[in-house]
């Protein structure tokens, strides 16, 4: 019985033994609890047309987005998808993928299709997938 | 004052003297000891024994800066090896390349050094050198490069030769991973995107997004049929706007036909990636296990 | 005369072992004066070299509890729990063994498994040795209760210890200014917005309320006019996701205002709080 306790022991020791892979300093633990997000209302200044997005973008978040419950099963939503997917590339390819997205999204059978799913259990899609640039695809939850 | 007091003094004296001399002796020996480059050996081989590969580094390098000893020098290299700092580890296990005992095991770990630095480059290079290539290791040495083919898009070696290199057990599979690689399974993205152009939805299904076709036919067809009875019934501004919504589902749908396709392209790479990987972690690159 | 000779010898043989002894105690030192400077991971190193070469064990008991405490630092919470189990084991009385185990349980605490601490501080409260030990058990168990967000069963632990204790009356005073996420989800499906009213978001309650009236007015219209078609498509699409929208954001308001009340009562213990934290 010893011998067994002892050989778990062992085991347990050396499966933990090397996780110091750098040098470390000293870490304080934050006490407080994690806030839930809610829309990032920050307003885009790289251009004319990405601020007139946003401010619309922020519109729409105040007036609807906020209100009506969480009804979009991606991450990021298709309101956000859309702007990243105008600043990444063009305000027509950006609507070309945005109504791709939203054709995506009233499938009601998305489920089946191949998202990684994040903890919060929403679908991860961001715009850099659908560029047309196969270098920027990514599978990998951030 | 007795005589008998002034012996027992006298004793009493030397012993002080002789007490506090060991004393001293003691402490400078003890206090040097834990740091002398013996402890610091026999410290950081503990250490490397206990998997504490960061703490070992410092104590086995200090050890190495009195003495020359190829053992510890491997294990010196290990401890790189073990932290993921492969170009190091590569570096200190070259210096070993001449070793009495060491030479075969350092070369197949320099090797292996190249390998999971993804440096799949030079091991082709060095691995084809002859100076290189000719030791205990070499069928090791060799596997792991073919094994480097499935790691990134260089030119396939001819089948046999890949074949070759590795166990009967495991060839079929290897067979298999050969020809996925050589003719990965893949859509066109020109074909998916005519496709839906022709009927809506027809894109997405040809690319295995048979939900998202449907749904895409589903939402051209009825915005469109909602456009016509509309202009139908005389309506024009309902009837623009559902034509509008018409454009956006079509449009959208052939470049999200095209997307389509080359996100399955990608994704059967990284699975096939991931599959390879499993695959040869799980027999651990078929390498043998070093231990001292 | 014989009898003083030996007693010399005896002394003879006893004082190198006496120097050898100091100079482990040096290596303590050293390694406790890295663990003061804050210097954890080499203090770590130190710790391990006095492990080493301090074959008697003298000091199995402090030096790991010591790396326990550096891995704690450096908010490494399973190695540390890993020491300070080394450092039970090897404790010499009750009061060290205590210690290390106390450790154990506020390194579960700060690493969020309050259940585990929470089971821990039932089985020092069982342990004979611990009778007189019930205070400080239930303080770490009532930081336990406060990390797992039960103000309530933390007010109740602490005032076991003082009906007044500093940390009771902050655990009742955080419970107290909690709402109930129940009642605000109650009353927005009777009045949609009202929850949103209750959890002080005024202006989105109103917002809230103000679709929900649009979207029934523009439902009940259409069937009015027998559009029937557009009367369900408009009750489902607008009037049904704002009804639902309006419970949603109601408990997500409750929810959210109850975690900024926490968060407040956690700021002060991490920042102001004076007395011993886990």
């Amino acid at each position: 019985m010893k011998f067994i306790f002892m050989l778990f022991f062992l085991s347990a020791v050396s499966l933990f033994a090397q996780n110091e892979f750098v040098k470390w300093e000293a870490a304080p633990a934050s006490y407080e609890i994690n806030n839930a997000d809610r829309h990032d209302y920050t307003l885009d200044r790289s251009g004319f047309g990405m601020t007139i997005l946003s401010v619309l973008r922020n519109g729409y978040y105040f007036f609807v987005s906020d209100l009506d419950g969480d009804n979009c099963a991606f991450s990021p939503s298709c309101s956000a998808f859309f702007l990243q997917a105008v600043k990444e590339t063009s305000i027509f390819k950006g609507a070309l993928m945005f109504a791709d997205r939203f054709t995506r999204d009233i499938n009601f059978f998305k489920g089946l299709n191949h998202y990684p799913q994040l903890p919060d259990r929403k679908f991860y899609d961001p715009s850099s997938n659908y560029t047309l640039h196969s270098a920027k695809i990514k599978f990998n939850l951030p | 004052m007795t005589i008998d007091t002034k012996i027992l003094l006298r004793i009493f004296l030397i012993i002080a003297l002789i007490s506090a001399s060991q004393a001293i002796y003691c402490q400078s020996n003890q206090g040097e000891n834990i740091f002398s480059p013996e402890n610091r050996l026999k410290f950081g081989n503990y250490l490397y024994k206990e998997k504490d590969y960061l703490r070992a580094l410092p104590e086995l390098k200090e050890y190495l800066k009195t003495k020359t000893d190829d053992t510890t020098q491997f294990r010196f290299a290990d401890c790189f090896f073990r932290l993921n700092r492969f170009s190091e580890a590569e570096y200190n296990f070259r210096t070993l390349f001449s070793s009495p005992t060491l030479a075969d095991e350092s070369r197949l770990k320099f090797f292996e050094s190249l390998f999971f630095d993804n440096d799949y480059a030079a091991l082709r290079e060095y691995s084809e050198r002859n100076s290189y290539s000719d030791f205990k290791y070499s069928n090791e040495v060799n596997r792991l490069k073919y094994i480097s083919f499935f790691f990134d898009d260089s030119i396939l070696p001819k089948e046999n030769e890949m074949l070759n290199a590795f166990p009967d057990s495991v060839r079929p599979q290897i067979l298999n991973y050969y020809l996925l690689k050589k003719f990965p399974p893949a859509k066109s993205v020109a074909t998916a995107a005519i496709l839906s152009a022709i009927i809506p939805g027809a894109g997405k299904i040809y690319t295995g997004e048979i939900g998202d076709g449907i749904t895409a036919f589903a939402a051209t067809a009825l915005s469109a049929y909602l456009a016509y009875s509309n202009f139908h019934n005389d309506h024009q501004f309902r009837g623009w706007l559902f034509t509008g919504l018409t454009a956006f589902f079509y449009g959208g749908n052939i470049y999200g036909s095209a997307a389509s396709a080359q996100i399955y392209n990608v994704r059967m790479k990284f699975d096939f990636q991931k599959s390879v990987k499993l695959f040869f972690e799980e027999r651990n690159y078929f390498l043998p296990e070093i231990n001292f | 005369m014989k009898i003083k000779l030996s007693a010399i010898l005896i002394y003879l043989l006893i004082s190198p072992s006496a120097w050898a002894q100091s100079s482990l105690s040096i290596q303590f030192d050293y390694a406790e004066k890295l663990f003061n400077e804050k210097q954890y991971f080499d203090s770590i190193t130190e710790f391990k070299r006095l492990l080493f070469i301090d074959s008697d064990g003298q000091y199995s008991y402090r030096a790991n509890l010591i790396i326990g405490k550096c891995y704690k630092e450096g908010a490494k919470f399973d190695d540390a729990i890993k020491y300070f189990s080394f450092a039970a084991k090897n404790s010499n009385a009750p009061e060290e063994n205590f210690e290390a185990r106390t450790q154990i349980i506020r390194t579960n605490i700060l690493r969020r498994t309050t259940d585990r601490a929470l089971q821990l501080c039932d089985e020092l409260d069982t342990d004979p040795a611990f009778v007189d030990k019930k205070d400080e058990i239930n303080y770490w168990r009532g930081w336990a209760y406060i990390f797992a967000d039960d103000w309530k069963n933390a007010s109740l632990v602490f005032g076991r210890i003082d009906p007044n204790h500093e940390l009771k009356i902050l655990a009742e005073k955080t419970e107290k200014a909690k709402v109930s996420v129940t009642f605000a989800k109650v009353i927005s499906y009777i009045l949609p917005g009202a929850g949103a009213i209750y959890c002080g978001n005024f202006l989105s309650g109103l917002m809230s309320a103000g679709w929900n009236l649009l979207a029934g007015y523009w439902t009940m219209n259409s069937f009015a006019e027998n559009r029937a078609f557009d009367g369900i498509v408009v009750g489902e699409l607008v009037w049904l996701r704002f009804y639902r929208g309006a419970i949603q954001n109601a408990e997500e308001f409750a929810v959210e205002k109850n975690l900024k009340i926490s968060n407040q009562s956690l700021r002060y213990l991490q920042n102001e709080y004076k007395g011993i934290k886990p």
